[in-house]
């Protein structure tokens, strides 16, 4: 069946010279190893939230098979920059593979409209799993990016509609690049690896295009303004660009400054609370009186109350200080210098000498992540606290006074501020 | 096996290969619409998602390069005074443009409520910012510019 050979659907709509198989190549392969990174360290995330512990997954509950939790692997304490560096490359690769992918799709939107749209029955699958791929990955990208810049416009979760969307493109990529590797090999051997590179203006010829394979080299070129060279690039230097300005808020200190288009590199001021907020007191809705001096923390064994101390009391116990990062699953971080009660202290408090997990509960009424669990490795890492001050100074409401959770390489929302309760077992 | 070729188009391995895709992307795509709220709006912002690239983003963005070739190189295409004014015109504009992209939500305010209240900071800085590396952009491409007309009058 063919359709009528009209606008993009003529075959001499197309007239840019620079499309062709060698050019769709020399982008996929920027572009594969950016997006395997940041399938990776996406579901690294899923498992550094520990959704096998307590209430901590954020969807599907805690059953094996809700996402890939690595079936009750704990998540480690050290290094401590750990999940800053997961979650930062995470967003960076995320963010400089757009202009890739946009560059790809521009190099490839002839087929698009090929003429006839089904060869066959093989073509018209083939057809069908690019409107997964490319779905797919419009979808998980532009979730993505909305997501850090603190826009829910969408209407649905965010959490499993990102994950689950991105094992669609993943599925479609996997089959995509499975079937396109020999066309990618033929292009190669055809035009050579790096040969075009080399090629100025005079010298820009368009693709002559594959033996046998349909592709987005152009039938009636029209004559060259950009080498290959120079788009190429171009678009490295965008990626790149928006790669070194994400760097500045994941690494978070003086670089963020860097960062003059991304949600959370802004600098506050010289205080030893002024540091970024993932979440402000006033967002927590908790009432003024629940956070005064009538303020206890409760230590639990399961249902049963075990000890009920004032702030006071804590600061009297062993204070521990370490210079920890906190990163924000949106890619950013913060390093400052707590200190508060060791969690192991607190469980002995309890009467729990050798802790296997602990649920920390913060006052917040609402929200999805207001009870924690951590696990074995946390609750019993020597920095791991239950900090009180930080930098030297009591910390601020909007930092989660009168106490909060600080243990190395805890993802950000982990780190429940505001806490009111903890239940060892 | 040659009859399957004809009738299929390609080897039975990539019919295999195609469905064990289609399987779990099919799995994938389940699990999504089982667990959030308004699944209906996941198929919409999937559908509406290639629409805005293919359909709106793809063509106003190449309608509009278009546009700036024919304005100043049309057919002239051997000057390369004409070609070095164009790139060093839309590189800057490309460039800008992807910004934009990237960052609307920052840019054009979008949920600045829900960010002022979680993060205590506005959004109303990152337009002016966009602007002053727009405005960079374009005048570095400028300077850039009018080094190589030197150059390329004295040749």
């Amino acid at each position: 069946m063919r359709l009528p050979a009209v606008g993009p659907f003529r075959r001499d709509f197309w007239r840019s010279p620079l499309r062709g198989p060698w050019l769709a190549s020399a982008l996929s392969s920027a572009l594969l190893p950016l997006i395997a990174i940041c399938a990776v360290t996406g579901f690294v995330s899923h498992w550094a939230y520990q959704p096998h512990l307590g209430g901590n997954a954020v969807f599907g509950g805690s059953a094996p098979g809700n996402g890939f939790d690595l079936y009750g692997l704990d998540w480690p304490t050290s290094p401590a920059w750990l999940y800053v560096a997961t979650q930062g490359l995470h967003v960076i690769t995320g963010l400089a593979a757009i202009p890739i992918l946009l560059a790809k799709l521009w190099t490839v939107i002839p087929k698009l409209f090929e003429n006839p749209p089904f060869r066959s029955p093989a073509h018209a699958l083939e057809r069908l799993s690019l409107l997964l791929l490319v779905g797919g990955s419009l979808f998980v990208f532009s979730t993505g990016v909305i997501n850090i810049q603190v826009w829910y416009p969408f209407g649905f979760s965010f959490v499993p509609a990102h994950y689950y969307a991105a094992i669609v493109m993943l599925a479609a990529l996997c089959l995509h690049v499975g079937l396109k590797l020999p066309v990618m090999r033929a292009a190669f051997r055809q035009r050579g690896v790096t040969r075009p590179l080399r090629e100025d203006l005079r010298h820009t010829k368009p693709e002559p295009g594959l033996p046998g394979i349909v592709t987005s080299a152009p039938h009636a070129a029209a004559e060259p303004t950009l080498t290959r060279r120079a788009l190429l690039g171009g678009v490295g230097a965008a990626s790149a660009g928006l790669a070194v300005m994400t760097t500045g808020q994941v690494v978070g200190g003086p670089l963020a400054e860097l960062a003059v288009l991304a949600p959370r590199g802004r600098g506050r001021g010289d205080g030893p609370n002024d540091f970024p907020i993932n979440k402000t007191f006033a967002a927590a809705n908790i009432p003024r009186e629940k956070v005064g001096s009538d303020w206890r923390l409760l230590l639990h064994v399961t249902n049963e109350r075990r000890a009920m101390l004032t702030r006071e009391e804590l600061l009297a116990m062993e204070q521990v200080t370490a210079e920890l990062p906190i990163a924000c699953v949106e890619g950013w971080s913060t390093t400052q210098t707590w200190s508060g009660v060791r969690l192991v202290d607190l469980a002995r408090v309890a009467g729990v000498p050798d802790p296997s997990a602990v649920e920390v509960r913060s006052m917040q009424p609402r929200g999805a992540l207001r009870s924690v669990t951590l696990g074995r490795g946390q609750v019993t890492h020597p920095e791991g606290m239950l900090a009180l001050r930080v930098n030297g100074a009591d910390l601020a409401l909007d930092h989660g006074y009168p106490a909060r959770v600080i243990v190395p390489a805890l993802p950000g929302v982990h780190c429940t501020k505001w806490v009111g309760k903890m239940v060892f077992s | 096996m040659r009859r399957f070729r004809e009738r299929y188009g390609a080897a039975p391995i990539h019919l295999l290969a195609v469905l064990a895709s289609f399987a779990v992307a099919g799995y994938a795509l389940s699990r999504a619409l089982d667990l959030t709220r308004n699944p209906d709006r996941i198929v919409i912002w999937l559908g509406g998602s290639i629409v805005a690239h293919d359909l709106i983003l793809f063509p106003v963005y190449a309608l509009l390069g278009g546009i700036t070739v024919a304005a100043i190189v049309g057919t002239r295409t051997r000057s390369r005074l004409r070609i070095a004014a164009l790139n060093h015109l839309r590189v800057p504009a490309l460039l800008s443009g992807l910004l934009l992209l990237v960052w609307f939500p920052l840019i054009a305010d979008k949920g600045e409520r829900s960010f002022m209240r979680v993060s205590g900071l506005s959004k109303d800085v990152y337009f002016g910012r966009w602007l002053t590396i727009t405005a960079v952009l374009f005048a570095g491409s400028a300077l850039l510019f009018a080094i190589r007309l030197r150059r390329l009058r004295r040749d």
